[in-house]
């Protein structure tokens, strides 16, 4: 069983919480779950999600209460739109991509609230939030591992 | 009495940015057709003027997030040539190679998820997914297959950098290069695999005249370098573009049209590189363009398509060629050069067309002023052309016939609004 962690993010502000998330936990995984970054989802996140049994992915949210908070989000909620365009393919449409194509690994998303998405580093509350962020992935990853073990 | 009907659609699915067309009938007739492109203008020219020579490359990758390559390949070779830099061979073949990895994430993109579905008769890509699972899995193995070379070679996958006058920041060593060589050779049956698929879709034709403008090299398939041909009989050299083509300011779009200043409206693009080099073509492209040649007897719009095949199967061929042969850049910084002031032109080929850029410099090297002509805005005068002959076919049947129509006719040119400027929200006027 493969267990794929994705960081995903742009290099600015907040948005790159997902990135950092993943920078920090780099080493401290548990042997065999492997680590991927995207800086831009689209395809390449239909791609990740083609040949691992289960995916735990981490991604900045955006405006929906205080920056820094952490939750996890049903992944039925990261709906796409109908249409894909080039430039226009987030995370929910290639969820819907790889749902279509059959690939269907467990998968859990974590999501941390971003305050400030433009230029510059974490917001000082995001960045608070970062020890956080990893001991929830470690969670989410331990728990995917333990199902493993009962499989 | 006069007939009146009007067609409106919300967004036009399936192109890039935002804009709307508008069509006019009456008594039968087309008698206004207008691309109404209102995003506004991105202002790259105005804010890249005192930039340095040095930082350009990085900064016009980012007006795409599809086409980075091509922006960054016209800027450095207008710098070139203002610094008068002769890359040496090995720098010669990787940017060959990198461009190849871009024509390939964007072709397979446009092919299978944007041009598919029209040919289908699918609501979207998710269901051409859903019914063509094999093709699509082809599709993305290939597309992941460019975007390893792009990442290898722009050191990133998205906004990628590492092009500088000359070389790049870092050339590969050929150890990195050398696992690039069996999925390439795979590569080749699957785009070939792919190429056909699309031929059984059923893809319309419509033979109709157009001026078709590419780059024509003296023995390669156009990328980076070469003169500006046309189906019509120009044949120039970069600086001279001016003295042939033309751009406008119209009154509803917030981007410039081109044209041929003698003529008019011509198009850029897969399909004009095609007409114009199918003998430059590899020889397994140049085997799928002759089980095709009959749908390049005439420039019809709809073979677009498979053009974009051909030159998958020809991007995976040049990519191979490169890597096999490949030997480090002996200075992958490439040669030393001063700054000085001086105007430049760089012509590439950008997965969508011809992309013109051109530099003048300062004595520091700094750019003083800078113009970039993108593929989309020349085509988008082509395409309103496109859409006028096209309209009268559509007055008998249904609005939405009519919409469907027009939206795939728009696609056929896989215009990119985003990148210069900008698309679209259809709306028929018949009265």
């Amino acid at each position: 069983m493969r267990i794929r962690v994705i960081g995903i993010g742009s290099p600015h502000g907040d948005d790159a919480v997902g990135l950092a998330v993943a920078e920090a936990v780099a080493g401290g995984l548990p042997e065999g779950v492997e680590l991927r970054v995207r800086e831009r989802p689209g395809l390449d996140l239909a791609d990740d999600l083609g040949d691992a049994d289960a995916v735990v992915i981490v991604d900045a949210l955006p405006g929906a209460g205080a920056p820094g908070r952490i939750q996890e989000v049903d992944p039925a909620r990261l709906a796409a739109r109908r249409e894909l365009s080039s430039h226009g393919l987030g995370v929910g449409e290639a969820l819907a991509l790889a749902d279509a194509l059959g690939r269907r690994p467990r998968l859990r998303v974590l999501g941390i609230e971003a305050g400030d998405a433009r230029e510059g580093g974490l917001s000082p509350a995001v960045a608070a939030a970062l020890p956080r962020a990893c001991g929830a992935l470690r969670r989410l990853v331990a728990e995917l591992a333990g199902e493993r073990a009962d499989a | 009495m006069t007939e009146r009907r009007t067609v409106e659609v919300g967004a036009l699915a399936r192109v890039e940015g935002e804009g709307a067309l508008h069509l006019t009938v009456e008594d039968g007739a087309v008698t206004e057709v207008r691309l109404e492109i209102y995003e506004p203008p991105r202002f790259f020219e105005a804010f890249l003027r005192g930039r340095a020579a040095t930082e350009l490359p990085d900064l016009v990758a980012r007006i795409c997030g599809i086409c980075p390559v091509a922006y960054q390949m016209s800027a450095v070779h207008a710098l070139e040539s203002i610094f008068e830099v002769e890359p040496e061979p090995a720098v010669r073949a990787l940017r060959r190679l990198y461009y190849a990895g871009e024509w390939m994430e964007s072709h397979l993109l446009h092919m299978v998820f944007l041009a598919a579905p029209d040919y289908l008769g699918l609501d979207d890509a998710f269901e051409v997914a859903r019914q063509h699972r094999a093709e699509v899995e082809r599709c993305l193995g290939l597309r992941a297959l460019g975007n390893r070379i792009v990442a290898l070679l722009g050191g990133r996958p998205v906004n990628p950098v590492g092009v500088k006058v000359g070389g790049f920041t870092r050339a590969p060593r050929p150890e990195a290069l050398a696992p690039l060589a069996d999925p390439l050779r795979r590569a080749r049956g699957d785009a070939e695999a792919l190429l056909h698929w699309i031929e059984s879709l059923g893809v319309p034709e419509r033979p109709i005249e157009q001026e078709l403008v590419a780059l024509r090299h003296a023995s390669e398939y156009p990328m980076n370098e070469g003169r500006i041909v046309s189906t019509r009989g120009l044949d120039l050299a970069t600086p001279d573009f001016d003295e042939h083509f033309v751009e406008e300011q119209v009154p509803h779009s917030t981007a410039l049209q081109c044209r041929v200043r003698e003529r008019g409206p011509y198009a850029v693009g897969p399909l004009a590189r095609v007409h114009l080099n199918a003998d430059r073509l590899e020889p397994a492209a140049r085997a799928a363009y002759d089980r095709l040649a009959p749908r390049f007897a005439a420039t019809d719009p709809y073979a677009g398509v498979f053009a974009r095949g051909i030159e998958v199967i020809e991007a995976v061929e040049v990519a191979l060629s490169v890597v096999e042969d490949y030997e480090e850049p002996r200075d992958p910084d490439g040669p030393a050069w001063e700054p000085r002031a001086g105007v430049g032109w760089g012509a590439t080929e950008a997965p969508r067309g011809l992309l013109v850029i051109r530099v003048e410099t300062d004595e520091r090297g700094d750019v003083e002023e800078i113009r970039i002509v993108p593929p989309t805005s020349q085509n988008q005068a082509r395409i309103e052309q496109d859409l006028r002959e096209l309209a009268p076919e559509l007055l008998s049947g249904s609005d939405d016939n009519a919409r469907r129509r027009c939206e795939t006719a728009i696609r056929n040119y896989d215009p990119c609004i985003s990148c210069s400027t900008h698309f679209l929200r259809l709306e028929i006027e018949r009265r």
